[in-house]
């Protein structure tokens, strides 16, 4: 059972290590590198125990659930923390390299893998408030990994970006001391059991409605995690910020906690609701919560994608880019999830499922490789503005080939896993449309403008950027061979996948079953008393 | 009783925090967050009933007493712990901002 908790404890322990052995900074470097590795491994083996349709659940301290604190491993967490996985080990590695000596030494490490314990905790939690408390022991790394470099701009960035986080933990209490008040357990999987005997002879909820009420306060602070409009304020400037492995980190994983956990709230555990009655407003159908839920993540998805990728077409330097983009591609994970939400045919819930994870993956590696690759210019040339660079291509083939892999995954070209991912999301919404829901043609509309903003944007800053006469300091230009080294396993990585796209459908496929097996993760967590 | 004076109290805090947020003043932002994270904290420990003695198993042998919910405020502890520290960040953070920009006035510092 105890491989449930190994990534934690592995993140924990190489934290604590790291810290340690500040004095000698080799050692040091070796040992975070090497905690990544085993990081992935143990998730490896966790991942081979878990898919496709086991729930492997682990009592804290024996204290059995619903009274204990329960972590939960099923294929939706591991198909999550395989992402962080791979993001991590390379964001620790181009780390090595590219942050100073003093800052490494220092902080930086220990700063990391404690993030890394936050998300995995997160990821694994059966316990709501539990949930509470591992988005804190995220947060707070990364306002410091922000900061990093201390110059004004990141003083100011992490600023925002902490106010408006404390004002979101402030109100993730009040929703889960609502949620305890109303339901009377925190525990996930026995709150999705008491919500669907609601109203029945003895329940210990009378009535569901406060509870919808009170998933739609938390919606907003998992919106604000995952950065999607209208929440996105402190997205740019902290992705700026931010020291370019780190923003990999924030970009790819630690925005995906925010999906991670509308998926598992959301369609696990409240989507066990119904209400007494339909509500009467236009979009709105049926009386179970996940229909509540539905419109109200297409125009979370829709505003995300447009604000995104417009912004994104006009900003004049590639961070500025990638960070406006990785708000639009915020959107493109929610939308499938909102038809997801909205079409009661379980085959296309799950597809819908499927094409958020496959998206989910594909931002995080072509997000923190455009990440990591602009911060690898960054460390070579001292700007990464669009005027300054130019004829990139010429001058560096290697770097301007992983841009361009990274550049097409996100735009969708087969056979990238960003073809599949957008595939997936047509593919949701055509389905919905063909079984009678009409109202999915706004969603692929929405999701052809929002594809056709992507390919603007990335055409912009590849025809600027590499394009072109290469100036006399492009030309001469070295680029440190480990972050390009990095850049580039993480662009073969991205046609690797998608070459070989099986495995990854199969392991999405048994996440989005995961998610959606509602009896299968109460027996698990409440060992068959269900 | 109580309720009402406890919602009406709850209320109160939460606009003056709101109310220092939106101050210009860094430090009064600080303070802001802080009360609200603190009123979230009071809301917390409502949440377990107002009714009932202290959770102590007090009076043994078939005598024991209706006690409040005990989980809520343990829940609180850990609550005050994190606000604690991210009250701290906070504040050493602004003083990050006034070493690099010698104001503290949000409309000044360059963002």
């Amino acid at each position: 059972m105890s491989v449930v908790v190994a990534p934690m404890l592995i993140a924990l322990g190489t934290a604590i290590l790291t810290l340690g052995i500040r004095f000698a900074p080799r050692v040091q470097r070796a040992v975070s590198v090497l905690g990544a590795v085993c990081y992935a491994g143990a998730v490896a083996v966790l991942g081979l125990r878990v898919v496709p349709d086991t729930v492997l659940a682990y009592q804290l301290s024996g204290w059995q659930a619903p009274y204990g604190i329960t972590l939960v491993a099923d294929s939706l967490s591991v198909f999550m923390l395989g992402i962080a996985a791979i993001v991590s080990l390379a964001a620790i590695v181009f780390s090595t390299r590219f942050i100073n000596e003093i800052g490494q030494s220092v902080s930086y490490h220990p700063l990391f893998h404690f993030m890394l314990v936050g998300i995995s905790g997160s990821f694994l939690t059966g316990d709501i408030f539990n949930l509470f408390v591992w988005f804190e022991v995220m947060l707070m790394p990364s306002y410091v990994l922000v900061v990093f470099t201390g110059g004004s701009e990141q003083t100011d960035a992490a600023l925002k970006y902490t106010a408006l986080n404390l004002i979101g933990s402030a109100v993730m209490l009040l929703a889960i001391g609502g949620l305890y008040s109303t339901t009377g357990t925190l525990n996930m999987a026995d709150i999705s059991m008491r919500l669907a005997n609601a109203g029945s002879e003895g329940a210990a909820i009378g009535d569901p409605t406060p509870v919808l009420g009170l998933a739609a306060l938390l919606l907003a602070v998992f919106a604000l995690k995952a950065g999607i409009v209208p929440f996105q304020f402190w997205v740019p400037s902290a992705y700026k910020a931010a020291p370019a492995p780190a923003t990999a980190m924030l970009a790819g994983v630690t925005k995906k906690v925010g999906v991670y956990a509308i998926i598992r709230l959301y369609f696990t555990v409240f989507a066990a609701g119904t209400l007494p009655q339909a509500i009467a407003l236009p979009g709105f159908s049926g009386t179970g919560f996940l229909g509540f839920f539905g419109p109200i993540l297409f125009v979370l998805a829709t505003a995300s994608i447009l604000v995104g990728g417009v912004a994104a077409v006009s900003r004049p330097d590639l961070d500025g880019v990638f960070a406006y983009s990785s708000i639009g591609q915020v959107g493109f994970i929610i939308l499938p999830l909102a038809v997801a939400a909205t079409v009661s045919d379980p085959a296309i819930r799950a597809l819908g499922i499927v094409a958020a994870l496959v998206y989910s993956l594909n931002h995080a590696l072509a997000k923190s490789l455009l990440f990591m690759l602009s911060g690898s210019l960054h460390e070579g040339l001292g700007s990464v503005k669009l005027a300054d660079l130019g004829g990139l291509s010429r001058a560096q083939p290697l770097t301007s080939g992983s841009f361009f892999v990274g550049a097409l995954a996100l735009v969708g070209i087969p056979p990238l896993t960003g073809f599949f991912g957008k595939l997936l999301v047509f593919d949701t919404a055509g389905r919905a449309m063909a079984a009678g829901a009409t109202e999915a043609w706004l969603a692929l509309a929405v999701a052809l403008v929002g594809a056709i903003l992507t390919i603007a944007y990335m055409s912009r800053a590849w025809n600027r950027g590499f394009w072109g006469e290469p100036s006399e300091l492009i030309a001469n230009v070295r680029l440190s061979p480990v972050l390009l080294g990095v850049v580039v396993v993480l662009a073969v990585l991205i046609v690797a996948l998608g070459v070989g796209f099986e495995p990854v459908y199969t392991t999405a496929e048994a996440g989005a079953d995961a998610a959606l097996d509602r009896s299968g993760y109460i027996d698990a967590v409440l060992g068959g008393e269900a | 009783m109580t309720q009402f004076v406890l919602a009406v109290v709850l209320g109160l805090l939460f606009a003056l925090g709101t109310f220092l947020v939106l101050r210009k003043d860094l430090v009064r932002v600080v303070w802001g967050l802080t009360i609200m994270s603190q009123t979230a904290n009071v809301y917390l420990v409502t949440m377990g009933g107002l009714t009932g003695g202290v959770p102590i198993i007090s009076g043994h042998g078939g005598q024991g007493t209706e006690v409040t919910d005990p989980l809520v405020q343990a829940l609180v502890l850990t609550a005050i712990v994190i606000g604690f520290g991210t009250t701290a960040f906070a504040l050493g953070l602004s003083y990050r901002v006034y070493q690099t920009n010698e104001t503290i006035d949000l409309t000044e510092v360059r963002g």
